[in-house]
């Protein structure tokens, strides 16, 4: 008889951890459960306690990759925006997190691995690898990709600069880009503060809009990040904000 | 039935209470002898006694807390330590497969916490059920290819699933059952404290007197001269601890010096079979300093049920 191969997965040898914090992950059935269920807890913590509120759902229903966009001010905004999602794309959503906050300490990287399926995104050094990791996921149709091109947390609910490396990522390809403008997240659990305050939150969801015809050099990349911010604060004074 | 309530007031648990810390205070002394008095280099080992000191207070701690505590600790034992062999067998890329298996884990593990449903056995546990799981559980595995209408590469996975679930799931459940057990503390702390003295008396003589490899084909640092050792050590032990089990004679504590002995090396044979065909070092690296979880388990897979076995054939478990 001739010996059988035993097709072993390729991080056998890493602690739960460390697998955790590398990305690729192998997809794993409990984390998996673990995170269905935490995601089910959210939605309904959201409805409750944020009385959450989705504007523009039907932008949200597509089978292609997807480069979500949004403001960032609070911790808040990944949750609302897992939590948009129908759960069957639970799995397939990636939100870039700062490797250099969220797979610093062991829980945060169980946190953020488990719950938010995140993908670690180098921010200060080695960005251009970050965001090749990026492009690399949106190849795959279905994939869901969640970046805040703000960088960091708002500390004025604001919406600041977007960083270009949003216009790189989706220039001269055929990707959905939507812009998410997230209202009320700020005054809900601004930068600082331990825990969430029962403030409403609310989700408005852009028309798609596509970067194919343009170019990858400085000034396009530049403006599309620029045009993208325009898009996401557009959304939300179109809703009575400030 | 042992409760957080019975648990210091029990005269067995409270002499483990003791002797567990005594014994790793005594290894951390001697280590330290070894490794400040003569300048030994020791390698990794503090890693793996500072390991130790953990899964000695965790486990202690579910004991403590009771019978479901304790059903369920194991649960998580099987279900992890079965997760390890998925991973380093490929199983795990066949969710339907391993879906199954922990069903099956998680059947062991209801089997030992519901009472008889029509109470023909006394107190928890419900005897009959456990020793039947692997019936269901078989006919589930083989059932998921049929409803799934494919074949090729299903026999391998099958095999994996049954071993893993017979080996990981049910064999290991046994430590699990013991705990319905009316003298359920003496059992628990002394076989799980005798096994894991065995594997430390193992390596330990092993590494001291070591020169006959047991078998070379499967495990290079396993000796003659360590087994044989730890063999002299686990026998002598029942005697020392009798007290763990008052009411057996010199047959069954005989009996259990030869199936922790035996039993323990054989487990960690048996897992370094696996491991050795499969192409690892470890099965994972859950515990540091010392592996995976099955690599920490091994020698109990082996020795739990066999001990079960033999205790409920001479007295009533229950």
């Amino acid at each position: 008889m001739k010996s059988r191969d035993y097709d072993s997965v390729c991080d056998v040898d890493q602690a739960l951890v460390d697998r955790l914090g590398r990305f690729p992950r192998e997809p794993d059935i409990l984390v998996y459960g673990v995170r269905a269920l935490i995601a089910l807890i959210i939605r309904g913590w959201l409805r409750l306690y944020h009385r959450f509120e989705i504007i523009g759902h039907e932008n949200l229903r597509t089978n292609r990759s997807l480069v979500i966009v949004a403001n960032h001010c609070s911790h808040l905004d990944t949750l609302c925006l897992l939590a948009a999602l129908p759960l069957r794309k639970l799995h397939r959503t990636f939100p870039a997190a700062a490797a250099d906050y969220f797979f610093q300490s062991v829980p945060r990287t169980f946190v953020a691995a488990v719950v938010t399926n995140a993908l670690p995104f180098a921010r200060r050094v080695r960005v251009r690898r970050s965001l090749s990791v990026c492009s690399n996921l949106l190849s795959d149709p279905e994939n869901i990709l969640i970046i805040f091109p703000e960088g960091t947390r708002s500390e004025t609910g604001e919406t600041r600069e977007f960083k270009s490396g949003i216009g790189a990522l989706v220039a001269g390809r055929d990707i959905t880009v939507l812009p998410c403008y997230l209202q009320g997240a700020f005054r809900a659990w601004p930068k600082g503060r331990r825990l969430p305050r029962p403030r409403k939150v609310r989700l408005i969801v852009g028309a798609p809009r596509s970067y194919s015809s343009r170019n990858s050099n400085k000034i396009d990349v530049c403006a599309i990040a620029a045009e993208l911010r325009h898009a996401v604060k557009e959304l939300g004074e179109g809703n009575g904000s400030k | 039935m042992i409760s957080p309530l019975t648990a210091l007031h029990d005269p067995v648990f409270r002499a483990y209470l003791l002797i567990v810390p005594v014994s790793l205070a005594l290894g951390g002394a001697i280590l330290g002898f070894l490794d400040w008095g003569l300048k030994k280099d020791l390698g990794a080992i503090w890693k793996t006694y500072r390991s130790w000191l953990v899964m000695a207070s965790i486990g202690l701690l579910f004991v403590f807390a009771g019978r479901i505590a304790v059903i369920v600790g194991v649960m998580l034992l099987s279900i992890f330590g079965f997760k390890e062999f998925a991973r380093s067998s490929g199983l795990c890329r066949d969710w339907w497969m391993v879906g199954a298996v922990y069903a099956g884990i998680v059947a062991v593990g209801v089997a030992s916490w519901i009472p008889h449903p029509s109470g023909e056995e006394p107190g928890g546990g419900f005897y009959g059920f456990f020793m039947t799981v692997p019936v269901f559980a078989i006919a589930l595995i083989l059932l998921i290819p049929i409803l799934r209408n494919c074949a090729r590469g299903e026999l391998q996975k099958m095999s994996l699933s049954i071993i893993g679930f017979i080996y990981i799931g049910w064999m290991f459940g046994h430590l699990g059952f013991l705990a319905n057990a009316t003298n359920a503390y003496g059992f628990l702390c002394y076989i799980i404290f005798a096994t894991e003295l065995n594997d430390v008396s193992a390596f330990t003589f092993g590494r001291l007197f070591g020169r006959h490899p047991l078998r070379n084909k499967i495990s290079p640092n396993k000796t003659w001269e360590g087994t044989l050792g730890a063999l002299g050590v686990s026998m002598v032990l029942p005697w020392l601890l009798r007290f763990s089990f008052p009411f057996f004679g010199a047959t069954q504590l005989i009996l259990t010096g030869l199936i922790v002995g035996i039993g323990g090396m054989l487990g960690d044979l048996s897992i370094s079979v696996i491991k050795r065909d499969i192409g690892t070092k470890d099965m994972g690296a859950a515990i540091p300093g010392h592996g995976g979880i099955l690599d920490r388990i091994d020698s109990l897979i082996y020795v739990a049920p066999l001990f079960m076995h033999m205790t409920r054939y001479y007295y009533p478990l229950r």
